[in-house]
């Protein structure tokens, strides 16, 4: 039983130059009544619709948002409307001559084929699919509206809107420490190495902090060590080594303090060993470039899983990790890793392989 | 006869959820998922078997385990790493089918044994390099000049192995590998490995050859084979041949292929003790390269691809035992199977498994907790879930071989 009726969505008619747009909200759920979601195909030859298909692991990301407490979607979906679409004024003047009130009227007709829709969706795929998937009675969201004339401007629209960057990875991290309510899986994961990465590099160097000011960040562009290779460290150290005893794995929160005092512990014990590798950047030592930090964190792990904070000085670390003196070069001389493996000092690169290397190399010695 | 499972880091995450097909977003690989030996409520090996190309890498790739892994592994011990209970055994070998093309195996005897010592092995195999041929009748003359080398350099490298546990003084078990290509050479081996000093022999090379080819090795084996020894087949199951190898001398071996089938094999996904099933099919929308492409080309729409994806799993779940119920299932799957453009239909195999439903007579673990989801083919926590149950079948199955009712029973006794 096909339907016909019109929507009216409160609207404000902004005037942009020659073109207008529409700012007004719309319920989610009824994104999909009047707008199709063209995805690219061929008819014959011609190029036909402008989308890609949904990426349903993102979509499942916003859904679980959606679905938390206090979830907000502020950005503006964007819609092309064909010349189906009207608006209606309200009043004849406004305070600003370039915005007035009044209503869009969108024609839906249900016995119409999904690409003979009125409104096309240029931004906002996945949050209008996961605000259709969620288990919500409505949502509505702010959409910005223009009407095209033609595929070939609501296709160049499409580019010009979808032509953004994303956020680079370094801020995000940044970020995430002082970050509250529900985040994608994936910087959920990070959340914790980020605020431990975070807490060491915000310490004091006048109390002893190894990493306090050390680390480089996009806000703390003096540091020489590099945030990836702290965080690689942590993570690592983490999930299968030392500080895996201080996560929760019910809820994958875990005690910081404690976690700070084990590092700290630690690396103070190696930039005492290492005074002069430790306060070089990497381009002149590997203790501080990538592969060492990582290495030496396996070190940690060898010598310290189990062991909580407090019993950190009982083990004498000072005198283990001193012995790994003689088998290190990371400023100068060579890496002797047996089998005719010679390689130099800066011979060895923050690659998979060679941190591998390194780390044999390291817990050989120690044994 | 005891069965040994080769690891490949597969577990299944226990906090899986099958409804929204999710990870917990916290979840910690390997730490926080479970073994099968952890999942079902008794091991369903006496054993495993972990290749040092596996944990290090080789010539094929880095290997499966992360850096932070493998440390943790050499750091913790096998058993602690595995979380085995007590009674379950650890055996390493190099993983030689890693450098099956190298002219020479890309390990030193040396490498392999600390390998096992720094896991702490209960037992380790020497250094092999694998003959990739069967000729019965070809002599050490007349044989592929390259596996006449080889047999050589499996011999030496055994030899150099043995005398290094024992001037190490290790408490790892050494193991001699056999390589040949006929039952002659196979022999010759073993004869030279009983000479070194070994008691545990494990033969390679053997998955190619057919039950019969197997048979014609062992049984000139027996010949010479010293009282006492005991063999390991490297990578064979057969369980149907099991009590002829097993009255031949063989006392283990070790295989991924009942695990394997549970998502390689094109019909023997679901085993039985009686038979096996295919399991039922429903791909993820955006896990199918196919359906993917589709999409993507404009040819499928993916509304529709996600509705049938979506009734499929409903109607499987709904799924009752009677007649309308199967006639249900199989009508979305149909649906389904017409928008994937799947090139065949599994229909007919899919009724029969309907009409069986043997997840819901399995007493294992996993169909219990989980029905009808282990018996559908999609994802790897539902594949190797599958994979688990078939190893539990495995078990009983080793439980009604005539010359393994003695080793069960130890086994049972030490898994309490």
């Amino acid at each position: 039983m096909a339907d016909c009726y019109e929507i009216r969505l409160p609207a404000l008619k902004i005037r942009q130059g020659e073109q207008a747009i529409f700012a007004f909200g719309v319920d989610g759920k009824r994104i999909h009544e009047f707008t199709t979601v063209s995805r690219v195909h061929r008819d014959d030859t011609e190029l036909q619709g402008y989308q890609r298909p949904e990426v349903l692991s993102h979509i499942r990301a916003i859904r679980r948002y959606l679905e938390s407490d206090g979830a907000m979607l502020p950005n503006a979906v964007v819609l092309a409307f064909d010349e189906r679409v009207s608006f209606e004024a309200s009043t004849d003047r406004s305070a600003l001559d370039y915005v007035t009130a009044g209503e869009l009227v969108i024609p839906v007709d249900e016995s119409l084929p999904d690409d003979q829709k009125p409104a096309w969706l240029v931004d906002g795929q996945q949050r209008s699919a996961a605000i259709r998937d969620a288990d919500l009675a409505e949502f509505a969201v702010a959409a910005v509206g223009f009407i095209a004339h033609g595929e070939a401007e609501q296709r160049s629209q499409f580019i010009l809107v979808n032509n953004t960057k994303p956020l680079p990875k370094g801020l995000i991290h940044e970020l995430l420490p002082d970050t509250e309510g529900h985040l994608p899986t994936a910087y959920a994961k990070k959340q914790l190495p980020a605020r431990v990465l975070s807490a060491l590099n915000f310490g004091s160097r006048a109390d002893g902090q190894p990493f306090a000011t050390r680390i480089a960040t996009p806000t703390m562009a003096n540091g020489y060590i590099k945030d990836n290779s702290v965080l690689k460290m942590i993570e690592n150290s983490l999930y299968d080594g030392a500080l895996y005893q201080y996560r929760d794995p019910i809820d994958g929160t875990g005690d910081v303090d404690q976690m700070l005092l084990h590092l700290n512990y630690f690396w103070t014990v190696v930039a005492v060993t290492f005074p002069e590798a430790w306060n070089l950047p990497p381009t002149k030592s590997r203790l501080t470039h990538g592969a060492g930090i990582q290495a030496m964190g396996y070190v940690m792990d060898q010598l310290t899983d189990g062991v909580p904070a407090v019993e950190l000085p009982g083990l004498n670390l000072e005198k283990r990790v001193a012995s790994l003196r003689s088998h290190c070069a990371w400023t100068s001389g060579n890496w002797d890793f047996g089998a005719e493996q010679i390689r130099r000092w800066n011979g060895v690169q923050n690659t998979p392989n060679d941190v591998r290397l390194l780390t044999s190399h390291l817990l050989r010695a120690l044994r | 006869m005891k069965f040994y499972f080769p690891d490949s880091q597969d577990l299944v995450s226990p906090a899986y959820d099958f409804l929204r097909d999710e990870y917990p977003a916290h979840r910690v690989r390997q730490r926080d998922d479970r073994y099968a030996h952890e999942v079902l409520a008794e091991a369903p090996y006496h054993g495993i078997l972990v290749s040092k190309s596996i944990v290090d890498g080789s010539i094929k790739g880095a290997g499966k385990y992360s850096g932070a892994q493998r440390a943790r592994l050499y750091r913790m011990g096998v058993h602690r790493f595995f979380r085995l209970p007590r009674g379950v055994e650890t055996l390493g070998d190099n993983g030689a089918f890693n450098y099956i093309d190298e002219p020479v195996p890309p390990v030193t005897v040396a490498e392999t044994l600390d390998f096992y010592e720094e896991c702490d092995f209960d037992a380790g195999v020497s250094t092999d390099h694998v003959i990739f041929g069967y000729e019965p009748e070809a002599t050490a003359k007349t044989a592929d000049p390259e596996w006449v080398e080889r047999r050589k350099l499996t011999l030496r490298l055994a030899e150099d192995f043995i005398s290094l546990t024992n001037d190490r003084r290790t408490r790892v078990q050494p193991v001699g590998a056999a390589q040949g290509w006929s039952p002659t050479s196979y022999a010759d081996s073993v004869n030279a490995l009983q000479e070194m000093g070994y008691e545990r022999i494990a033969l390679g090379g053997m998955v190619p050859l057919k039950t019969d080819q197997i048979l014609a090795c062992l049984t000139q084996i027996s010949t010479i084979l010293a009282p006492g020894t005991e063999l390991h087949l490297l990578g064979i199951t057969r369980i149907d041949a099991m009590d002829r190898f097993s009255a031949l001398g063989v006392t283990s071996f070790d295989s991924t292929s009942a695990f394997r089938q549970a998502f390689m094999d094109d019909r023997k996904n679901y085993h039985t003790n009686e038979r096996a099933y295919v399991a039922i099919r429903v791909p993820q929308v955006d896990g199918n390269p196919t359906l993917k492409r589709a999409i993507l080309a404009g040819s499928v729409s993916q509304k529709d691809a996600l509705t049938a994806e979506r009734e499929a799993l409903k109607a499987l779940r709904a799924f009752d035992g009677t007649p309308a119920g199967r006639q249900d299932c199989l009508d979305a799957l149909g649906a389904y199977e017409v928008v994937c453009q799947s090139k065949k239909s599994y229909l007919d195999a899919y009724a029969e498994t309907l009409e069986a439903e043997p997840w819901r007579h399995c007493p294992c673990s996993i169909c219990r907790e989980h029905g009808v989801e282990v018996a559908i083919f999609r994802g790897t926590e539902r594949n190797k879930r599958r994979g688990f149950h078939n190893l539990s079948v495995l078990r009983h199955q080793m439980g009604q071989l005539v010359h393994s009712r003695a080793a069960v029973t130890n086994f049972a006794d030490a898994n309490t």
